[in-house]
């Protein structure tokens, strides 16, 4: 059941508990852990992070505002997919092999991965701002580029209120927060919308399977948890509060999702293995295949995202 | 019964061979000692003849038969070995230990009959170790254990049986009672041939000796025939003088000091 | 080993399936167990007792007894207490195969075949690595060629995940840390075939391994060929325990323990020392699949980690009695 040669995975190794990942292609972003413990705010239009964080970045240190940066190192597939969308793309002269989306990203020049980067490579690019994935393992990175005098900060998406006050971070990053707000405007409303739409519908259960070998799974403390919420439907596994975590397909069976969504790689490999058939909406072929190139990462196409679960799960339910 | 003729060996790798044109006749009813200094060639014959150290040249025959054309069961039927040293891994029971014995005997399925259980049974009473049948093999004394390994030779049950050093650790009373218990052998028509470097005792009670030097033999015949002084002393490298004592009614050799 | 004992070691086996396949995030109540075993029970119950339970049981059971007989054999026959299954290079050969097919994504089914053919290329190897080194039948030189080859395995494991992706290296290591969760029935024949014909084998060769037992010399004296003899063994206590491996992944320390629980029992003629082995070691794999399941709820740790807990008690018993 390898999900490897569809465009989503969400990579986690439980076992080491990690954190979730918006994954690409072939994304590495397998790391250690960090269990989000925030309570799901769901995406409605309210100001995202408490005053107290709302100048600090994912590795906790002070944004430094008050640049213009025009020459951009963004080595996060999220915050490269955001700058697009803010217009600010023009200015970005590197990126992270795994940041694909949106197309126009291909254009700008590959400096190498986006976990322990290469950072003569970032170096080389000549920049005046490097935005890098806010894990851990990348500390010694961040460490090593602001020895160097460039300015530096990490972000790590995990959930739809982080999008939120991140993006209003970039915003005042690249000194564009008027556009940085209408992203997160047309994200939140269309969440909201899509709420809306289905608040009176009744919500099934879904199970959402992310790896095979060990049986992995979204939990509730990851932003599928809460666009499902959304959509009118509900995570079997929302009251884990990891963003996902390690199961045994026995456990899922006790669940008893209504509904799995899944891959489409997967979907295939869950039909025909005899264990998954174990799972009664397996059994009875009710798998939903999401569109990975969506549904994958919490960028500025979650709002779609949310809509398209929406009509997944209540086709026609939104207009 | 056992008849050596021009047994060359050779180690791989090795400057000059182990042994060169060794030739005798280890005969039913007798005991047959092959003695020497260390390094003359008397294990690398004991392995010569069970077939473990290949022969460059010469022939070994047991009745006549050559071995390289026997099957190593066949010969294990009429052979038994009994190596210098035996450290078991994982300790059995006497009684299991000489049971092991029959192997060369057993069939496809392994199982013991009416022919192996009388071998087994003659082969503890002969050697004297039925009492200790139910007793771990490493809990026996070093003499205990040497017996018990006679014991598991002759329940093979064959008409030679070669040893090793046989009484190697052992102290006077059980070297004198291993002796003893090889001549009872001989004289009930097995062929003993053994490799030893305690002269003194070959001499009384065998039969034949064979002195190795350096892989060649130097002397072989009645133990009076090659206990002589010179050719001892050049085999030896060491100055020494052949007695005979009347109580012992055999040759003795002992060693001078320089 | 006297009849009581023996009746014991199956008892010991069948209660402990039971309980494995009864006990679990669900707890199946015995009643409810054997109307699901017999195909009357509730939907759930039976669902997960028939496709997920005793499948797993099953192969545990399988691969513990193949471990066990091999590790067994392999003890014997090199008369050394610490010889165990994965000796000659196999689960560093199985584990090539596996994280090679992991790369390559060939897939659930591909991946025990390339895994049995990593271990089968491995035991080659060590073969003749002792030829080369001029030692075919000696057991140190076969053992020291076996850990060239391991090593050698190792290397080659880390060059190719040096620079995986992360999934590859997941599978990779899941797979090495052993797993019967993903029994299925045509897997289980397979191992089923093997454990017939390759244990079968060593009980009929149990014998010989008394006799190799006894050491090299001795051995040839009592009309044994032994490079033929050890050389049968080696090939097929390896081909048991790689085909564990493909089945299972690596489950460590099964074939080191389970023959001197065994010899401890009263064991000593190999035959009773293999069937015992064959008998100990499922009781062993499917208790430690068992706690694997219960010691961390809902996740399971991998069955290999379990076993190799279990063997830390046991060398340090060991340890103990020896000085």
């Amino acid at each position: 059941m390898a999900t490897r040669r569809t465009a989503v995975a969400f990579r986690v190794a439980g076992i080491f508990s990690t954190e979730l990942v918006p994954v690409f292609r072939f994304c590495r972003f397998a790391t250690l852990a960090f269990i989000g413990g925030v309570a799901a705010c769901s995406g409605s239009s309210h100001a995202g992070a408490p005053h107290g964080l709302a100048n600090r970045d994912d590795f906790g240190d002070t944004v430094p505002f008050g640049l213009t940066p025009s020459r951009i190192v963004s080595l996060n597939p999220t915050t490269t997919e955001i700058l697009f969308a803010m217009g600010a793309g023009a200015r970005l002269v590197g990126r992270s092999q795994y940041d694909l989306f949106p197309a126009a990203a291909a254009q700008v020049p590959n400096v190498g991965p986006a976990l322990r980067p290469n950072v003569e490579a970032v170096l080389g690019a000549r920049p005046d701002l490097v935005i890098l994935y806010g894990s851990e393992d990348n500390r010694p990175s961040l460490a090593r580029l602001r020895e160097a005098g460039i300015p530096t900060v990490g972000f790590k998406i995990d959930r739809i209120d982080q999008f939120v006050r991140d993006t209003r971070l970039l915003g005042r990053l690249v000194n564009d927060s008027a556009r940085a707000e209408g992203v997160v405007d047309t994200v939140t409303a269309t969440i909201a919308r899509v709420r809306h739409a289905t608040a009176t519908l009744p919500h099934p259960t879904v199970l959402v399977p992310t790896w095979d070998r060990p049986v992995i799974v979204i939990g509730g403390g990851s932003y599928l948890s809460e666009l499902l919420d959304a959509a009118g439907a509900r995570n079997v596994y929302a009251d884990a509060p990891a963003a996902s975590l390690v199961v045994t397909l026995e456990d899922i069976v006790r669940r008893n999702p209504d509904l799995v969504l899944a891959a489409p790689g997967q979907a295939t490999a869950m039909r025909t293995s005899p264990l998954w058939r174990a799972v009664p909406a397996v059994r009875a072929g009710h798998i939903l295949v999401y569109d990975t190139a969506i549904v994958s990462r919490p960028s500025v196409r979650l709002g779609e995202a949310a809509r398209s679960l929406a009509d997944l799960i209540h086709p026609g339910a939104v207009r | 019964m056992i008849r050596l003729e021009d047994v060359v060996v050779r180690y791989p790798r090795a400057a000059s061979a182990a042994v060169t044109g060794v030739s005798f006749v280890a005969a039913r009813g007798a005991v047959t000692a092959v003695v020497g200094p260390n390094g003359s060639g008397k294990s690398t014959l004991v392995g010569a003849l069970i077939g473990r150290v290949r022969i460059a040249a010469g022939r070994v025959c047991v009745d006549d038969v050559d071995t390289s054309d026997m099957a190593r069961d066949a010969l294990a039927r009429r052979i038994a070995v009994v190596t210098q040293r035996e450290e078991l891994a994982f300790p059995l029971l006497v009684s299991e230990y000489v049971a092991l014995g029959r192997f060369p005997h057993l069939g496809i399925w392994r199982a013991a009959g009416e022919t192996d259980r009388r071998a087994i049974i003659d082969a503890t009473q002969m050697t004297a170790v039925t009492s200790l049948a139910e007793r771990r093999v490493d809990s026996l004394s070093g003499g205990e254990w040497q017996r018990v390994r006679f014991a598991r030779a002759l329940a093979q049950g064959g008409d030679a049986i070669v040893l090793d050093e046989p009484t190697a650790f052992l102290d006077i009373a059980h070297e004198m009672l291993v002796f003893e218990l090889l001549h009872r052998l001989a004289r009930g028509g097995q062929a003993v041939l053994l490799v030893s470097h305690q002269l003194n005792l070959v001499a009384r009670f065998a039969d034949q000796m064979v002195l190795l030097d350096r892989g060649r033999v130097a002397a072989s015949g009645a133990p009076a025939e090659v206990m002589q002084a010179e050719v001892l002393e050049r085999v030896y490298g060491w100055p020494l003088v052949v007695t005979r004592d009347p109580a012992v009614g055999a040759p003795a050799l002992v060693p001078l000091r320089r | 080993m006297s009849p009581l004992r023996w009746c014991a070691l199956m008892l010991a086996l069948f209660v402990a399936a039971l309980l494995a396949i009864g006990i679990g995030t669900i707890n199946i109540p015995p009643s409810a167990l054997f109307d699901a075993l017999r195909g009357s029970g509730s939907g759930l119950t039976e669902t997960v007792v028939r496709t997920l339970r005793v499948p797993r049981v099953v192969l545990a059971m399988l691969v513990g007894a193949g471990l066990g007989m091999s590790g067994a054999a392999l003890q014997g026959t090199m008369r050394n207490p610490l010889a165990e299954p994965y000796l000659l290079g196999v689960s560093g050969g199985a584990a090539v195969g596996a994280v090679v097919a992991t790369m390559l994504g060939l897939g659930a089914v591909l991946l025990p075949v390339a895994a049995f053919v990593g271990a089968l290329v491995a035991v080659a190897a060590a073969f003749s690595v002792a030829h080369v080194a001029g030692g075919r039948g000696d057991a140190r030189v076969l053992l020291m060629a076996g850990v060239v080859v391991g090593a050698f395995a190792n290397a080659a494991i880390m060059v190719v995940l040096a620079n995986a992706e992360s999934n590859t290296i997941r599978d990779a290591l899941w797979w090495m840390m052993g797993s019967v969760a993903d029994a299925t029935w045509p897997q289980i024949g397979i191992m089923g075939l093997y454990l017939l014909v390759g244990g079968g084998a060593l009980v009929a060769l149990g014998p010989r391994v008394d006799v190799l037992a006894l050491g090299e010399e001795a051995a040839a004296g009592l009309g044994l060929d032994v490079d033929a003899a050890m050389r049968w063994i080696f090939v097929i206590a390896s081909l048991v325990a790689a085909a564990t491996v493909a089945a299972a992944g690596l489950v460590g320390f099964v074939g080191l323990v389970v023959p001197h629980i065994v010899r401890a029992g009263g064991a000593r003629r190999h035959r009773e020392v293999l069937v015992g082995s064959a008998l100990v070691g499922a009781t062993l794999v499917v208790v430690s699949d068992l706690l694997a399941r219960m010691l961390r709820p809902p996740a399971e740790l991998p069955v290999g980690a379990v076993t190799a807990l279990i063997g830390v008690p046991f060398f340090l018993t060991k340890l103990r009695r020896l000085a």
